[in-house]
């Protein structure tokens, strides 16, 4: 039986930095069938129209992660997307290389950022050589700590994620969603004795640049959801260190307001977050503010059952460990 | 229909505006808002950092006084719908409800877990419907193109939130199309607008802003829309900081989705609380006067 096929177009980014002037983008159609993934579609279009086409590519089976790439603009592994509903939404297929790491070629980005970023949280257990290992059997865990960090091993450092962050668009200083949620493995591992240490230098190397937005949990293929990795190092690493920088000290910060009144006063917060010091630089704003919302300076009323809101404080609000994570 | 109406901090703060708009188009299309003077705040995904069993408590006492009432909620910030939304999905994890309970049960508070959580784009969208409110439009706003932005809470996590399509979500773009607007796509329509670090690093969360505006500046929108009071400060409210992290000048008028419904509707500039933006919407009111 013949498969059905359908016209397919794409639209492929083809760049070689010190030869070409600027990007272009060259157009290919091809007849495939609608369930051809977007790998095997370049790959025939580099076997049988251009040998020219650059591009990374190994296992095709969603295991090696090498073939991440934009396709229609979302990061994704090329050999886990099928062309059809692509081309079903936006009639044309356009692929680009991976974002936040500079191409050298076509689709291929130099990794070197995105590797640096990752063994700057040193990715490994890091044992206290003073303790003996266990006789006869090496370092056991409980299957409940082994369930602490059930989803991370699953990260095949394809960098889909790190391409889909907009804080690694934006800022340098962020080591991106995948390094975080490594680290956040090692955290949790009750065999490694850096927790604490770990926990006090992410604080200054990038943990409160991550911006929440979950784009790398959607981008990754295999269900890391580093962004809610990345939340829970948040709380660790004030559990383990206190409230010692802005991101920290804002959500702490944010904490203590809502139990006073049950509502945000938007004005405590910066105060709380930056200091009576701090607030000085921000006046000028406050006064563009103030002169089309004034409401922002007034404190807020006290919600009714505001001594709720203060009992389930009581009651929930101790010292975090990571048993306490949910 | 009748829903329990959870403004939010910052719509009854420095964005009253968006509460006075919602008012009103709640009112044009038949929305009954029950106020709850004992909500709390949902915790804005600052307080998930700091302690989350206690962020998911606070949550499951809010739901519990709407599910007390017999109403589902109805948001109007895309955080607050992501953050009551996600505290009923963790709720479903029996250790946490058996520490939530625990918390709550000496108030003699209950949660169920029989409330919806709502965002007014999509009862506007889903329960009144885009037939209903193309009938009620008086003033279509043809001419005027729109980028829509989503905001971060209203989209992802998409599993858990069941709702929109993460990366290429459309009930916004249809409702524009429906008040004649143009919408325009853009990549950064479902990008985060910097918001949550702005206290971190202002510099960085200005460039992020800034970045999206440009995107939808360079798609051609006239004007930018968000059903996100927390996106609306980052990009209105500091945009001149966007302009200095860009180093270009944007002057990118941003609407609240209910200023957007209620401008085809029929409200007064005034009634929607326009003049209390940063960035003036002067050229959104000309150019929908000019069409009237």
């Amino acid at each position: 039986m013949a498969v059905a096929t359908v016209k397919a177009t794409f639209d492929v980014y083809r760049f070689e930095p010190g030869k070409d002037a600027t990007p272009r983008y060259d157009r290919y159609v091809l007849d495939l069938p609608p369930h051809t993934p977007v790998l095997t579609a370049l790959l025939k279009i580099r076997a049988e129209v251009d040998p020219s086409l650059s591009l990374r590519y190994s296992c095709r089976s969603a295991i090696c992660g090498s073939c991440a790439m934009q396709i229609n603009s979302k990061s994704r592994l090329a050999c886990q997307a099928p062309i059809g509903p692509e081309l079903a939404r936006d009639g044309r297929i356009v692929i680009e290389p991976m974002r936040n790491q500079p191409v050298l070629r076509d689709l291929v980005v130099d990794q070197d950022g995105f590797w640096q970023n990752y063994r700057k949280v040193e990715p490994h257990l890091i044992l206290d050589p003073r303790l003996p290992m266990p006789e006869g059997r090496e370092n056991p865990m409980t299957p409940e700590e082994v369930d602490r960090f059930k989803e991370t091993p699953r990260c095949i450092a394809c960098a889909a994620c790190y391409s889909a962050c907009p804080a690694v668009e934006a800022d340098p200083a962020f080591p991106g969603p995948m390094a975080l949620a490594k680290l956040y493995r090692f955290v949790v591992d009750p065999r490694d004795r850096g927790q604490q240490d770990r926990l006090v230098r992410i604080q200054t190397e990038g943990l409160w640049l991550c911006l929440r937005c979950h784009l790398c949990t959607e981008a990754c293929p295999k269900d890391v959801r580093p962004s809610e990795r990345i939340r829970d190092l948040k709380e660790l690493a004030i559990a383990a260190q206190g409230a010692t920088e802005y991101g920290s000290r804002h959500a702490v910060a944010f904490k203590e307001n809502i139990r006073a009144r049950g509502v945000l006063n938007e004005m405590k917060l910066a105060r709380q977050t930056m200091g009576t010091l701090g607030m000085v630089g921000q006046i000028p704003q406050g006064i563009r503010m103030w002169r089309k919302k004034p409401e922002f300076l007034r404190a807020p009323h006290a919600i009714e059952g505001e001594g709720e809101v203060e009992k389930i404080y009581e009651a929930l609000d101790d010292h975090k460990t990571p048993e306490d994570l949910p | 229909m009748k829903l329990a109406y959870y403004p939010g901090c910052v719509a009854q703060e420095s964005g009253k505006e968006l509460d006075m708009a919602t008012r009103w188009v709640a009112k044009a299309v038949g929305i009954e808002l029950v106020p709850f003077p004992s909500f709390s705040c949902c915790g804005s995904g600052f307080m998930d950092e700091a302690n989350q069993v206690l962020n998911v408590a606070l949550n499951a006492r809010n739901l519990a006084i709407a599910e007390k009432a017999g109403l589902d909620i109805l948001t109007i910030c895309s955080t607050c719908q992501g953050m009551l939304t996600l505290a009923n999905v963790r709720l479903g994890d029996a250790k946490i409800k058996a520490r939530v309970d625990g918390a709550l049960r000496p108030l003699g508070i209950e949660y169920r877990g029989t409330t919806k959580v709502k965002h007014l784009l999509q009862v506007l969208t889903e329960d009144i419907g885009l037939e209903a409110i193309r009938a009620k439009v008086t003033r279509p706003l043809e001419g005027l193109k729109v980028g829509a932005f989503y905001g971060c809470h209203l989209l992802r996590p998409a599993d858990e939130l069941g709702w929109e399509s993460a990366e290429e979500p459309h009930a916004f773009e249809d409702l524009l199309a429906v008040l004649g607007a143009t919408p325009v796509y853009y990549r950064g329509r479902v990008m985060c607008c910097g918001f949550p670090i702005q206290f971190v690093k202002p510099e960085t969360a200005s460039r992020i802003a800034g970045n999206q505006i440009l995107d939808a500046q360079a798609h051609g929108a006239d004007a930018m829309a968000t059903p996100c009071p927390l996106c609306h400060l980052s990009l209105d409210a500091y945009q001149n900081r966007a302009e200095k992290a860009v180093g270009r000048s944007l002057d990118m008028p941003v609407l609240h989705l209910p200023q957007v419904v209620g401008l085809a509707l029929g409200a007064s500039p005034d009634e929607l609380g326009l003049s209390r933006h940063l960035v003036s919407t002067a050229a959104v009111t000309e150019k929908v006067r000019a069409r009237a």
